[in-house]
């Protein structure tokens, strides 16, 4: 077991020397014009970490991004690309926010019930996209792209006609209530018991696909489809039971993270965490005891843009592209499947396999 | 009802048709080049958003519109350029590749934009260019289908233009052959010494410039301001409509028709107290059940073959 | 090799089209495919390069068509020296090749392959009138008769080889390498093509033809190479060597077959079809009348050309196809049309021919793949988890069982050779005891010791009572396993025969090729 813990570090090692070299390059050019150019790099690197209250705020960041990264591995496991997390974010915001300003109150379980109904809601999103193509062999990465669009603009059809308050100044919702909000974790932040949910379901993710029979048999579907069929596995009830988990995870998602963060739901544009989410599960490499360091790491870079944008003045979207530059370099086989990489690893297993 | 067949009939309601076809024709024939060379530029919102800044901005700064446009297809192009080199060169896969043009054009123009105005959301403080429209000579006189068809953006004539040009090119030019070749078997096609690289690479290039037209369309013809992911999903439904149009130039052609007949019919309902966000809905939904019933139907079709 | 010889034809004429020089090639993952390889071809010959499969004939050969680089020697043109594996290197040198899975793209016009990569233009636009006319003229002068304008991937299989033929030529080609190109033709297309290979060398053009099928090669050829582990095994002309020489020299040994001792099985048979037809668009996967019978403990080999209807029969028995007509009962059931699930139920296991998509998921781990598809067992689960250490030492124990070689039972599939792998999807499909067996070339392209273990493997499932269906193309394998032998042919079952020492691959020949017992 050492050697492959051995090997696993060097390609853990090469990630972050990759990921690092990326941040630096990306940084460089708009650090170089300013007067310390060094105090830019720092203020991005160090100033997550200067206090607690900065800490929570990268939790806070990464709790939405932890449950759309379980999502999208969840339905990328399953061999499917559906990309219906995004819109099952917006959708679970908006239907919890239903179910707070419309269900009479449940007392401490108010919260409960209204992110069980944005899970519930928020599921259809990943649901239709899968079942068009099971059913009927739609290409369900266009279906799920466009159809985002198509729940978005039903919900702010939704928002308009029947939860906008006339007296807020523009198109939002009226109050949520304050039992249905969720407790605040750390003064200062808006870190709030969401992320002890996300942090949870993360483990129960990754103990669900590693260390139970249906969670081998998804990744069999998803990694071996031929494979599956010739064992007789019911490969289409497993594919849309993942189609259903992925899109109650991100259902959650959008309702903890209103019910967490917001005072009204305002969104009238998709939120664009289903697309983080993605991310996260390709740095993840779609195991979800990884996506909770992934979800971090991008909140570290997030509240590292917000000192930017405080301390220096240069736009937090530069977060964005360090993000982007990254996506391409960690999925570069031209780097991980290198042969003098390949070689290594195999060294390292092999001198201590013959022990 | 009357209003209606009026609004039907109007050469305003047609002017609004091809208005709506045009970014979504380019950008759709962008992506079935990139398609059939078996590398699917999923990026094309992020190539559209950089061409509609990447015109405003050099159309400020030359008072030209026509230099605007140019430098909208050359930042698509190198795009597209960049996108081939992560593909076949980093070996990044396609999809995320294409989900990274996206997320990078987004943030990128919109660092763009303040650097160069000071503003993050509206471009509205350049005095950026717009592509003219274009009388027909001759054409303009004829009575009836004159005011129709004459007067329209240059940019929408080209995207007309660019459907036999791209079904041509496809079809009977040598590159077009050889992309055919690549998409469907690339390792066959290299086996005859072609370079599949080279012709992946070129057909993002081409990709990535029709991507900037469109995108340069949307601020320089649609509008005369860029504003913060303006692109507002058009790229993606141009993927639906490439799809719809089986990645052939005229289907793209139809579709885009279809779609964009959609969404003129939302905004033209709009005036009829429908609500404005379920009308904007249709253009989405219709490309859903069209492929639905397509592929459907085609199972249908392979299983009676059986 | 004989650098005797090369001295002779250096001396005779002009220097060989062809000259290996002591070619070598290690693959990156450290297999040695070839080693220190020499011969060469004189022109305007048919020369055979025979060998097993992978005994590096196909190594070679992509080599000189520019595939590969060797790891060393050199290739010599014309007596030049070239450099190997350079853009477009065969086809500025003149070698065209006829590849066993065909390289044309079948949804192009058969005009659009033949000319794909060096299209004779106008301006712009690629010359569609020069392109017909050139195919037209490359078919009548090679009486290779084509439809310029049909869609590649709907013609008939022999027709796309002639378009692969003409697509070789199409480029001012002086040598022709065909890979095992009879193996997707019936008799009378194969003897159409020999006529047609001969014509293309009395035009000038030197052809290499690789088969393992002596038959042929000594019908057409008129020298040959024989290649064995990566290894210059002989090299001769074919009228000076009879048969057997050339057969040891492939083998490296003395042919000769120990079979097992053949039963006799008399009674009610577990697994029976009658009549049995199945429609697909594909004619490798048709069936047509089909009876077959195969009792507990019996092994049933079934010989046929590749794509006899060996793949249909297969897809019935394991749940993946419905057949049309006819009706297949297992153990008393009626199981036409029965799912994968159910056959899996009634005991049926399956070593498939494609190990890494059929047989496993080679981004899983060997634990993972070991246990896939044990759902239910008590043993490795409790409630919906899966137990862990039980399963690790039961594994441990089908590696031991099987001598699966591995670093450990944590590592991916794909860091398993071939044979290893193989020997882990036996011991998984093994483990359940299985009461029917389907063995779809079981031992193809793996170690000599991995197959003899496998074998003995499926004959202990016999033993232990399993009826046993072995798909092989390896008539060697075939006769050592086989109690009886079906030979298929189109779909169709030409010969029933018990597995006696006078049964011979030469007398399965005619029922392989259809000549005898058709319907």
């Amino acid at each position: 077991m050492n050697r492959i813990l051995l090997a696993g570090l060097v390609r853990l090692a090469i990630t972050l020397s990759v990921i690092a070299a990326v941040i630096l390059a990306v940084l460089i050019p708009f650090a170089l014009p300013h007067e310390h150019p060094g105090a830019v790099i720092a203020a991005f690197l160090l100033g997550p970490l200067s206090s607690l209250r900065h800490l929570g705020n990268v939790a806070e960041y990464a709790t939405p991004i932890a449950f759309t990264g379980l999502a999208a591995t969840i339905v990328f496991r399953s061999g499917l690309f559906n990309l219906g997390i995004e819109s099952g974010v917006f959708l679970g915001g908006l239907a919890a926010t239903t179910a707070a300003l419309l269900l009479p109150s449940f007392g401490p379980f108010t919260p409960l019930v209204a992110i069980i109904a944005g899970a519930v809601v928020g599921s259809l999103s990943c649901i239709i996209p899968g079942e068009l193509r099971l059913r009927w062999e739609a290409p369900e990465m266009v279906t799920s792209l466009v159809l985002n669009f198509a729940i978005l603009y039903a919900g702010v059809f939704f928002l308009n006609y029947y939860l906008r308050d006339p007296a807020a100044g523009s198109l939002m919702s009226y109050r949520i209530p304050a039992d249905a909000k969720l407790d605040r974790l750390l003064p200062g932040t808006r870190l709030n018991s969401g992320a002890i949910v996300a942090l949870v379901a993360c483990l129960a993710g990754g103990v669900w696909l590693y260390f139970t029979r249906s969670g081998l048999n998804l990744r069999i579907v998803g990694q071996g489809p031929v494979f599956a069929s010739h064992l007789g596995l019911p490969s289409r009830r497993i594919i849309m039971q993942a189609q259903l988990v992925g899109g109650l995870i991100a259902g959650m998602a959008g309702a903890i993270q209103v019910l967490g963060l917001y005072p009204r739901f305002s969104w009238t544009q998709l939120p664009g965490l289903g697309w983080t989410g993605i991310i996260i599960a390709i740095l993840a490499r779609e195991n979800p005891f990884y996506v909770v360091p992934a979800a971090l790491f991008l909140g570290y870079l997030q509240v590292g843009g917000d000192f930017l944008a405080r301390d220096i003045g240069i736009p937090s979207e530069v977060v964005g592209l360090v993000t982007a530059a990254i996506m391409l370099t960690v999925t570069a086989t031209a780097i991980f499947q290198h042969p003098a990489v390949l070689r290594l690893i195999r060294r390292i297993r092999q001198a201590e396999g013959t022990r | 009802m009357t209003d209606l067949i009026s609004i039907v009939t109007d050469p305003a309601t047609f002017a609004t048709v091809l208005r709506v076809m045009t970014p979504l024709l380019v950008a759709a024939l962008g992506i079935l080049i990139s398609d059939r060379a078996g590398v699917f530029n999923l990026g094309m919102e992020g190539m559209m958003l950089t061409g509609a800044l990447a015109g405003v901005l050099v159309s400020a700064w030359t008072g030209s519109a026509w230099l605007g446009l140019l430098a909208a297809i050359i930042a698509g192009g190198l795009i597209g350029a960049l996108m081939a080199v992560a593909v076949n060169g980093l070996g990044a896969n396609l999809i995320i590749t294409g989900i990274a043009v996206n997320l990078a054009a987004s943030s990128g123009t919109t660092l763009a934009l303040f650097f160069a105005t000071g503003d993050k959301g509206m471009s509205g403080a350049l005095k950026s260019g717009v592509m003219p429209s274009l009388d027909l000579p001759f054409i303009e006189d004829i009575p009836g289908i004159g005011p129709l068809v004459s007067g329209h953006n240059v940019l929408t004539y080209a995207a007309l233009l660019a459907v036999p040009l791209v079904s041509i090119m496809m079809a009977r030019t040598p590159f077009g052959l050889r992309i055919r070749a690549v998409g469907v078997d690339p390792k066959a096609a290299a086996t005859v010494g072609i370079s599949v690289k080279l012709i992946q690479l070129q057909a993002l290039i081409l990709s990535g410039m029709l991507g900037g037209m469109a995108g340069a369309y949307l601020s320089m013809g649609y509008v005369s301001w860029f504003a913060q992911d303006m692109t507002a999903g058009r790229g993606f439904i141009a993927i639906a409509i490439e799809v719809m149009g089986m990645a052939t130039a005229w289907g793209t052609l139809a579709a885009t028709v279809v779609i964009a007949i959609a969404e003129t019919s939302a905004i033209t309902m709009q005036t009829f107290g429908l609500p404005n966000e379920l009308m904007q809905m249709i253009p989405y939904v219709v490309p859903i059940i069209i492929l639905t019933v397509w592929t459907a139907r085609g199972r249908a079709k392979r299983a009676a073959h059986r | 090799m004989t650098d005797g010889r090369d001295d002779e034809e250096r001396a005779a004429g002009p220097a060989p089209v062809v000259a290996f020089d002591s070619i070598s090639k290690t693959y990156a993952n450290g297999t040695v495919a070839l080693r220190d390889v020499s011969f060469s071809v004189p022109a305007r010959t048919i020369h055979a390069i025979c060998g097993e499969n992978g005994a590096g004939k196909s190594t070679l050969m992509k080599i000189l068509f520019g595939l590969e680089e060797p790891t060393a020697g050199r290739i010599l043109l014309n007596g030049q020296p070239v450099a190997t594996a350079t853009r477009d290197f065969a086809g500025r040198h003149g070698i065209g090749m006829v590849h066993q899975h065909f390289s044309l793209i079948p949804t192009l016009s058969v005009t659009e392959n033949i000319i794909l990569g060096h299209e004779p233009r106008t301006g712009l636009l690629i010359d569609r009138a020069a392109a017909r006319a050139k195919v037209e003229a490359l078919s009548r002068k090679y009486g290779l008769a084509i439809d310029p304008d049909a869609i590649t991937g709907r013609l008939p299989v022999a027709a796309q080889q002639k378009v692969e033929i003409l697509k070789a030529l199409s480029r001012d080609t002086r040598i022709l390498i065909l890979d095992e190109p009879t193996a997707v033709l019936s008799p009378p297309e194969i003897s159409e093509l020999f006529s047609r290979l001969r014509d293309l060398r009395d035009h000038g053009i030197t052809i290499l033809f690789i088969s393992h099928k002596l038959n042929e090669v000594r019908s057409l050829a008129e020298s040959v190479t024989v290649l064995r582990a990566g290894q210059l095994a002989g090299a001769a002309r074919l009228a000076d060597v009879p048969d057997n020489m050339i057969m040891q020299m492939v083998m490296g040994r003395p042919v000769e077959i120990t079979r097992r001792q053949p039963r006799r099985m008399t009674g009610e048979p577990l697994l029976a079809l009658f009549g049995v037809g199945l429609a697909s668009r594909d004619p490798a996967d048709r069936l047509k009348g089909v009876d077959l019978a195969i009792h507990a403990g019996e092994i049933v080999g079934i010989a046929g050309v590749d794509g006899s209807g060996q793949r249909g029969l297969v897809s019935l028995l394991t749940g993946a196809a419905r057949p049309t007509v006819g009706s297949i009962r297992f153990d008393g059931h009626d199981m036409a049309g029965a799912s994968t699930a159910r056959w899996r139920a009634k005991g049926m296991a399956h070593l498939p021919s494609d190990r890494f998509t059929q047989g496993g998921v080679p981004a899983l781990t060997l634990i993972e793949n070991a246990i896939a598809g044990t759902d239910g067992d008590k043993r490795f689960q409790r409630g919906p988890f899966l137990r862990r250490s039980a399963i690790g030492a039961a594994v441990e124990r089908m590696v031991r069982d099987y001598s699966v070689r591995a670093l450990s039972i944590g590592e991916r599939l794909d860091s398993l050779s071939g044979g290893n792998v193989q020997k882990l999807i036996a011991a998984r499909e093994l483990a359940t005891e299985p009461r029917f067996l389907i063995a779809d070339q079981p031992t193809r392209g793996i170690d000599v010791a991995a197959a003899a273990f496998i074998h003995t493997r499926i004959v202990a499932a016999a033993e232990r009572g399993a009826a046993v269906l072995l798909v092989t193309a390896d008539l060697d394998e075939l006769l050592r396993l086989s109690d009886r032998v079906v030979v298929m042919f189109a779909g169709q079952i030409t010969a029933v025969l018990a597995n006696e020492a006078q049964l011979t691959p030469e007398r399965l020949g005619p029922y392989m090729l259809g000549l005898e017992g058709m319907p």
